[in-house]
This record gives structure tokens, C-alpha cells and sequence, in this order.
């Protein structure tokens, strides 16, 4: 019998497995529900990718994002795997109906989970040996979670569905009362838990205030000419995401480009491309450009506005320093930032004239699902906003309900959903209000933070935080000579591309 | 200037819609809506070229290109968000006209949705035949699904080497490259990924020709555009076998066309409405968008041929598109759907 050792190597092409991995790819193998909280690029992929090469039967992968399941088959691909397939979009295809006709001959099935609301997919699952079940970013199942999924709530139902196969949840970021969601939700028994420390020593933390915004554009500017590359910038808004990778290309750093949900397919994947190639040492961009992106050697985060939360903060930093090197996060602070960041989290929720505008439409026209989208988007809804108003009509028993309303009804369902929204908007500014607490806090940073996540820090890396001081020697930039492009007309490039 | 070309644009949509269509017009026609509306208006006002040509415009966008054109003083509402030119602006865009690029090739009407599968089989089969040649591993560019099979079939099914291949595609982009300006060139060439080099960005090609991405846009466009008729024109190719199996559909909405399968069986509007239980006038609007857009459907069972003529005088005279202002003009009993019917039969602006 090949060991997993054998295995780590031949499949993967490494020596040893990294912290945690091996523990929870036993227990999985052994038939136990796993729990796994790894850290931020932990290798957490590698804890369901192995086992398929065991088990008998398709590895099923749900996870929250297209482009993050599009990495990680590619990925799959890059290593030699031909069995592996993604749905992600309503858009039937040929490919796609074949696919669903063999979909037994797939080791590996990625899923969006709208797309299991598809009756022929889940159907055509039914029929195959699921051998695991594995939920990513499984955080994004709890209403307390970062990023929270509502169509991820169904997942305990469809996995009951397809005969309760060994489940495997993932995730970096979840305080307990999220851990014990995930549980509840998926049902997840019997259970091992696999709860590793959310800190990641390789990333010095630093936190630096300001008191006029200019302040910290000069800073900003200082930073990126001072520091080591590749690096990240998170902005909050796609606005300033923009003008300020044009402010540094007039300062002279050319190598810079921006990223966010606004810009088309095409134009995302070529930044992102360009940045994973090192054509690229700096993206500015918004959350939109996160998790799960898996850049080896990104050398510094900064955040030039702060998250919302601590799960959000630790998500974006986690993106620095998977190669296991020195990298530092740095968040630059002006008084009063987080009015802003309140104000866009406000704008995530319904108000109350939208709801009340929804509701008198529910009266009208009933809440049949399908005309329930469409009365939505005549609220002038956002997405963001259609998906926690769904969530909570689907938690009151609205959603599906074909019959009429009778007005007391309606007037009662206004409340409640009135209710709700507050709760969350308290919610929400209690998370925002543990953000800033952790800004001005006075000791170590690090210790607070895995704090947030009912954990003690084992042990203080060196180069820790700003509180506990440490020097910036070692992350300013060793001039390394750069590939430098020349353009010599576009006869010449033409011919460069295929001769 | 960042917004220059889009601006530029909006005075060309502008000017042809002579204040008789608001903004969301022009944002419909940019982003390729197939509405019955949207598809007489780009025929009616002779916009076809740019019908589904610049799909990531907001009406935001739109709205504030419309803005700033009325703060300088170019454009003046006349009524409920639709603008005409002032005298300034017409003076301005007459100049631009002059002197600016305009994409002479650009078919939207044509090519707005197989353009960018097209353009994704191309740059992929760029991508990988050189990378295939320079022995070098690659992630490709797109992540589609579709196009990733497409190429890899195209490529199994050759019975050419791929370095010969390589050649043919070549040269066939290098002569139609070399039929169109150095810039259009260069937008295009910068925009594939070869074994050494991402594609660029719009916005990093227009940083490194110094002008604005929407500018960059187009020309890539117009000379995509340019590629799929010349390939069309010239089979067999490399280009062509890219595309053949993309459809160029008759850009009819999916409604229309279920009326247009009933008139075709022979029955009448009236019937069709009872059939499709909709009101006559959607299948009104089906008719006038037919008309529109099938060159061989008549419109006499429809109008009389007097009508028509008469309809078609007013129009000369009056010079206008206004249904409203054409029926108050004609004396006689026309309808609103016998005006639009010959308007949308004509085309043609006067
Ligand atoms: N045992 C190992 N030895 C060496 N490298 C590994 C090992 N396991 C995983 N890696 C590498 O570590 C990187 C991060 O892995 P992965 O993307 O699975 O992280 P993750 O835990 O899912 O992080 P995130 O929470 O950010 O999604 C990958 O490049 C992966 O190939
Ligand atoms: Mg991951
Ligand atoms: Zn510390």
C-alpha cells in the first residue's frame, strides 16, 4: 500500500505535509465529519485533493466564489489532473450536458451552490458515489460569518440528499459561534474538530494613524517606494481603487494596476495574470480580489482603508506570505475612516422605504419564487441586499409560498423584517466597533487578534507587531533588476509571439 | 482628457438621435439590448455599428458623459433626459469628425454577440501556439470552458504542425494588421498573450499611447470587427474557421421571433394576439420590429401603399421622427402603428 507520504509526493510533488494536513486527511479517510480551521494559505486545498486520490467515488467541492473554483481547477489541471469539472453557471451548454452524462468519470466536481439548485445536476449526483463532501470557505454558511452565503444554508439538505457522504468543511476565519453554525447546519457527525491557530508569524502587523487623508496618501506613497514587492492595496471602493493606481503611475511606479468587481472578465484575468506572472508589483484593489487568490511571494498587504471586520482584515493580510517568507500588512488609519466604512455598510441593507416598497408588492403579487426576484429588482434592490432580504423571507416561510397575503400578514412581515435588518445593522457595528478598538489598542496586536477568535497565541513570533516594535529594515526593497518590456513596434511583437 | 473619446461618441449618438430619444437610448444601444426599441432605434437613426459594441457602459456612465457635455456647454436639454447639440457643440463635433479616429469597420449590428467568443478563441489559440513553440507551460488566459475545449479540438483535428500553423495564422493577422493604422495595430497586438507576455489592459495600452481607455476600446474593437468580415469575405482561413460555427443571428427578441413564426404560417395580428394571449399592441411592436429587420417581410398587408406614400412625404418634409408631430401633420386617418411601420420599413434617416 502507498502511504500518504508516497502519495504527497507523487501527486503533489512535496516532501512533507504542512501542520494539520495529515491529522485531518486521517480522519477524513477514517469516516469522520471534519471540521478543519487552517490558516490562511495552510494548505487547506490539499486536505480534500489527496484523499480523492483514495477514496473510491468523485470528490464533490462546493464553494462560494467562481473565480476562486476557476483557480483551483486550473490549478488541478496545471498538476496533470484531467478529471476535474466545474459548474458554475445556468448556462447549459453541450460540454456541460455531456459532462452530467459521465459525471461518475470526474475525481473532482466543483459547484456553485445556486447551481445545486438545478434539478438535473443534483439529480445526476444522486446517481454517482460521492465519497466526500467538502464545503470551502465554510464561513460563509453562518449569518455570523464573514461573507455570509444564503444559499449555502441548503447544504445540509442536499447533503442529506445524496446520502450523507463524509463531509469536510473548511475555513480560516470563524469564531466558535460560527464553528458551531457549520456543525449545526451541515449536521456534521461524528465529529472531529480540527481548530488550528488563526495567526500567521510570518506577517509582521503594523498599524499606522494619520490624521488628514493627504497624510496617508504621502504615506501610501512612501510605503509602496520603500517596500519589497509584489504587494497589495486594499481600498473600500472601486472609485478609489482606481485614481490611486493612476496617482502612483504619475509618481512614477509603473508597474501598477487596479482590480474590482467593475471591470470585465476579461480585463480581471489579465491583471490578475499579469500579477501571478510578475509582469505586475502592485495591485490596488477592492475585497473583490481576496479569498482564495494563492500568489506565493506577495511580500506586503496594505490596507488603505480598514475592513469591516476582523475576518475580513485577516482574509486580505492572509494573502501575503504563503510562501512561508517575511511579509509584512500594514493599515494606514485616518480619524474618522470608520464613519465611512459604517456608511458603506449601511448601504449593504435594505431601508426601510425598499422594504416597505417590497411589501406592498407582496401584497399585491403574492411571493411565488419567481416573480419574487422580479419584484425584488423593481425595489431597486442590489444583489447584496436581494440576498439577505431572501434570507430572511425564507427564514419567515415567505419565500415559496404561491397563496396570497392577506394584509395582516404583510403588515406583520414589514415589521419583522424591519426588526431583523436592525439586528443586523447592530451586528455589523459591533463588528466595525471591534475593528477600531483593535486599532487603538495598546499591546500586542497579534495577541488581540487571535483573541477575537477565542484563542491564545502560542507563541510571539520575533518580528510581531508595531506594539511589541520591530524594525522595518527587512522588508524595503533589495533592487532586483526587473524584466524590463520594450516595445519595439507592434511588427516586431507580432513576430516575438510566434517565432 | 480621460472621458475624451466616450465624449466624443456621446455627441455622435447624440447628434443622430436629434433630441427625439433620451439617454437610456443611447445606453441600450451601446450595451446591446435586444429590445424591439432598442433595435428599431439603432436602424432608424442609423447607429447599428455601435449596437452592443461597449457592453461595460453604465447608464451612470452615460449619464455623466451627458453631464459634463452640458456644463461645457455642447449639449441643451430639450425635454425629459434627451439633448441636442448647441451650436458650440455641433461646431466641435463637426471638427472631431474631421480629425478624429472613427471606427469605420465597427459592426455591431453584425458581430456584437460572437465577437468575444471569437476574439477568446483567437487569443487563446495565440496564446497556446506560442507557448507550444517556445516550449514554455502556460495557464490559459480565459476561463472558459467552452473556448479551452474549442481550441483543444481545433488544434487535435489540424492535420498542419503547429509551427506551420503558427505561420498561416500569422500572416493572415499580419495582413490585416497591416491594412489598418500603426496605432489600431499596436492596440491589438498588446492585447494578445504570447509565452513571455500577459495581454495588456485597455487602460495600460491607452497609458502607454497616451490616450484614454474608451478610445483604446474602440479601436480593438474596430479592427476585430475588420478581422470577422474580412474572414467571412475570405475562406477558406485560419480566422474564418475561428468563427464559422459562431452564429450571426438576425438580432430579433426571442417574443418577436415566436410572431414572426406565426405571420410565416399566415396568421393575422389579431389571430396571433388571441394565440400568444397578448395584447395586440406587443404584437404591433413585434411587426414594426420585423419590418425593421427582414429586409424581405412586406409591409402591405399592413399599410396601403397611398398611406404610405403619404406618410413617407410628411417625414421628408417635416424632417423629423416624431410620431406624434407625422400624425397631427397627416390630416387623414393613419395610425401610430401604420407611421412606425413605414419608418421601421425605410430606415434610412430622411
Ligand atoms: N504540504 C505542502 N507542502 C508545500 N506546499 C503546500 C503544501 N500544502 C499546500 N501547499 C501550498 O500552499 C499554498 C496554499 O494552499 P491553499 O490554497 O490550499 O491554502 P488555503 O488554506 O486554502 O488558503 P486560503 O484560506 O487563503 O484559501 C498552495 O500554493 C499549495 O500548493
Ligand atoms: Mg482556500
Ligand atoms: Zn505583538
Amino acid at each position: 500500500m502507498v502511504t500518504l507520504e508516497q502519495l504527497l509526493r507523487e501527486k503533489f510533488g512535496y516532501d512533507s505535509f504542512r501542520k494539520g494536513q495529515r491529522e485531518i486527511i486521517e480522519d477524513i479517510l477514517r469516516g469522520y465529519d471534519v471540521l478543519a480551521m487552517l490558516p490562511t494559505g495552510g494548505g487547506k486545498s490539499l486536505c480534500y485533493q489527496l484523499p480523492a486520490y483514495v477514496l473510491k467515488g468523485s470528490v464533490l467541492i462546493i464553494s462560494p466564489l467562481v473565480s476562486l473554483m476557476e483557480d483551483q481547477v486550473q490549478q488541478l489541471r496545471q498538476r496533470g489532473e484531467k478529471r476535474v469539472i466545474a459548474f458554475n453557471s445556468f448556462l447549459e451548454t453541450e460540454v456541460k450536458r455531456k459532462a452530467i452524462e459521465r459525471l461518475h468519470e470526474f475525481r473532482f466536481i466543483y459547484v456553485s451552490p445556486e447551481m445545486l439548485q438545478s434539478e438535473r445536476l443534483l439529480h445526476a449526483l444522486m446517481n454517482i458515489r460521492i465519497s466526500l463532501f467538502v464545503v470551502d470557505e465554510a464561513h460563509c454558511i453562518s449569518q455570523w460569518g464573514y461573507d455570509f452565503r444564503p444559499d449555502f444554508l441548503k447544504l445540509g439538505e442536499i447533503r442529506k440528499h445524496l446520502g450523507s457522504p463524509t463531509c469536510l468543511a473548511l475555513t480560516a476565519t470563524a469564531p466558535p459561534e460560527v464553528t458551531d453554525d457549520i456543525v449545526h447546519i451541515l449536521q456534521l457527525q461524528p465529529l472531529r474538530r480540527h481548530i488550528h491557530s488563526v495567526d500567521r508569524p510570518n506577517i509582521a502587523i503594523k498599524v499606522e494613524k494619520t490624521e488628514f487623508i493627504h497624510e496617508k496618501i504621502n504615506k501610501l506613497f512612501d510605503y509602496v517606494k520603500m517596500l519589497q514587492g509584489p504587494g497589495l492595496v486594499y481600498f473600500s471602493s472601486r472609485q478609489w481603487a482606481e485614481t490611486t493606481a493612476r496617482q502612483l503611475q504619475r509618481e512614477g511606479i509603473e508597474r501598477v494596476a487596479y482590480y474590482h468587481g467593475g471591470m470585465d472578465s476579461e480585463q480581471r484575468m489579465l491583471v490578475q495574470q499579469q500579477f501571478l506572472r510578475g509582469q505586475l508589483d502592485i495591485v490596488c484593489c477592492t475585497s473583490a480580489f481576496g479569498m482564495g487568490v494563492n500568489k506565493e511571494n506577495i511580500r506586503f498587504v496594505i490596507h488603505f482603508h480598514m475592513p469591516g471586520q476582523m475576518e475580513a482584515y485577516l482574509q486580505e493580510i492572509g494573502r501575503a506570505g504563503r510562501d512561508g517568507k517575511r511579509s509584512i500588512a500594514i493599515l494606514l488609519y485616518t480619524n474618522g475612516d470608520e464613519d465611512m466604512v459604517q456608511s458603506l455598510m449601511e448601504t449593504e441593507l435594505p431601508t426601510d422605504a425598499q422594504v416597505k416598497r417590497l411589501c406592498e408588492s407582496l401584497l399585491l403579487y403574492g411571493a411565488a419564487p419567481d416573480s419574487l426576484e422580479q419584484q425584488m429588482s423593481a425595489c431597486s434592490l442590489t444583489d447584496v441586499q436581494k440576498r439577505i432580504l431572501m434570507y430572511f423571507l425564507e427564514t419567515e416561510g415567505i419565500a415559496s409560498s404561491p397563496r396570497p397575503l392577506t394584509e395582516q400578514e404583510v403588515a406583520a412581515l414589514y415589521e419583522k423584517l424591519i426588526e431583523k435588518i436592525e439586528s443586523r445593522r447592530r451586528w455589523k457595528r459591533k463588528k466595525l466597533l471591534e475593528m477600531v478598538k483593535w486599532i487603538f489598542h495598546h499591546s500586542c496586536r497579534r495577541e488581540l487578534i487571535v483573541r477575537a477568535f477565542q484563542q491564545s497565541l502560542e507563541k510571539k513570533p520575533d518580528l510581531c507587531c508595531d506594539r511589541c516594535g520591530f524594525p522595518l529594515d527587512g522588508y524595503l526593497r533589495v533592487e532586483t533588476e526587473k524584466k524590463e518590456f520594450h516595445f519595439h513596434g507592434w511588427q516586431a511583437e507580432l513576430k516575438r509571439i510566434f517565432f | 482628457m480621460k472621458s475624451g473619446y466616450a465624449s466624443f461618441l456621446m455627441l455622435f449618438c447624440l447628434h443622430r438621435f436629434n433630441g427625439e430619444r433620451s439617454l437610456s437610448a443611447i445606453y441600450h444601444l451601446f450595451s446591446g439590448k435586444k429590445s424591439s426599441q432598442t433595435l428599431q432605434d439603432s436602424k432608424w437613426f442609423q447607429l447599428e455599428r455601435f449596437f452592443g459594441t461597449w457592453k461595460e457602459a453604465t447608464l451612470n456612465d452615460i449619464e455623466a458623459l451627458a453631464e459634463q457635455l452640458l456644463e461645457n456647454g455642447l449639449i441643451s436639454p430639450v425635454q425629459n433626459r434627451s439633448y441636442v447639440l448647441t451650436e458650440e457643440g455641433r461646431r466641435q463635433f463637426n471638427e472631431q469628425m474631421r480629425q478624429a479616429f472613427f471606427p469605420v469597420h465597427l459592426n455591431g449590428w453584425r458581430y456584437h454577440a460572437s465577437e468575444k467568443w471569437f476574439w477568446y478563441r483567437l487569443s487563446l489559440l495565440v496564446q497556446t501556439l506560442s507557448n507550444v513553440l517556445h516550449r514554455t507551460r502556460f495557464e490559459p488566459i480565459h476561463r472558459h470552458e467552452e473556448t479551452f475545449i474549442w481550441v483543444k479540438q481545433y488544434l487535435l483535428s489540424q492535420r498542419k504542425m503547429a509551427r506551420e500553423l503558427a505561420q498561416t495564422l500569422y500572416e493572415e493577422i499580419y495582413d490585416i494588421l497591416s491594412s489598418v493604422s500603426e496605432e489600431e495595430a499596436t492596440v491589438f497586438t498588446l492585447r494578445l498573450t504570447s509565452f513571455e507576455r500577459i495581454g495588456w489592459t485597455n487602460e495600460q495600452i491607452a497609458s502607454l499611447l497616451q490616450k484614454d481607455p474608451v478610445y483604446v476600446h474602440f479601436q480593438f474593437q474596430n479592427v476585430l470587427h475588420y478581422m470577422m468580415a474580412t474572414a467571412e469575405a475570405k475562406q477558406p482561413s485560419v480566422l474564418y474557421e475561428l468563427m464559422h460555427d459562431l452564429s450571426l443571428p438576425i438580432p430579433l427578441t426571442f417574443s418577436t421571433r415566436k410572431t414572426y413564426e406565426w405571420l410565416l404560417r399566415g396568421k393575422s395580428i389579431e389571430e396571433i394576439a388571441k394565440l400568444r394571449r397578448l395584447k395586440r399592441s406587443t404584437i404591433e411592436d413585434h411587426v414594426v420590429e420585423i419590418a425593421a429587420n427582414i429586409p424581405q417581410f412586406s409591409i402591405w398587408p399592413f399599410v396601403s401603399e397611398k398611406k404610405a406614400e403619404k406618410i413617407m412625404e410628411t417625414v421628408r418634409k417635416l424632417r423629423t421622427r416624431k410620431l406624434k408631430v407625422i400624425r397631427d401633420a397627416i390630416a387623414d386617418d393613419v395610425s401610430y402603428f401604420e407611421i412606425r411601420l413605414v419608418l421601421a420599413k425605410e430606415g434610412k434617416m430622411w
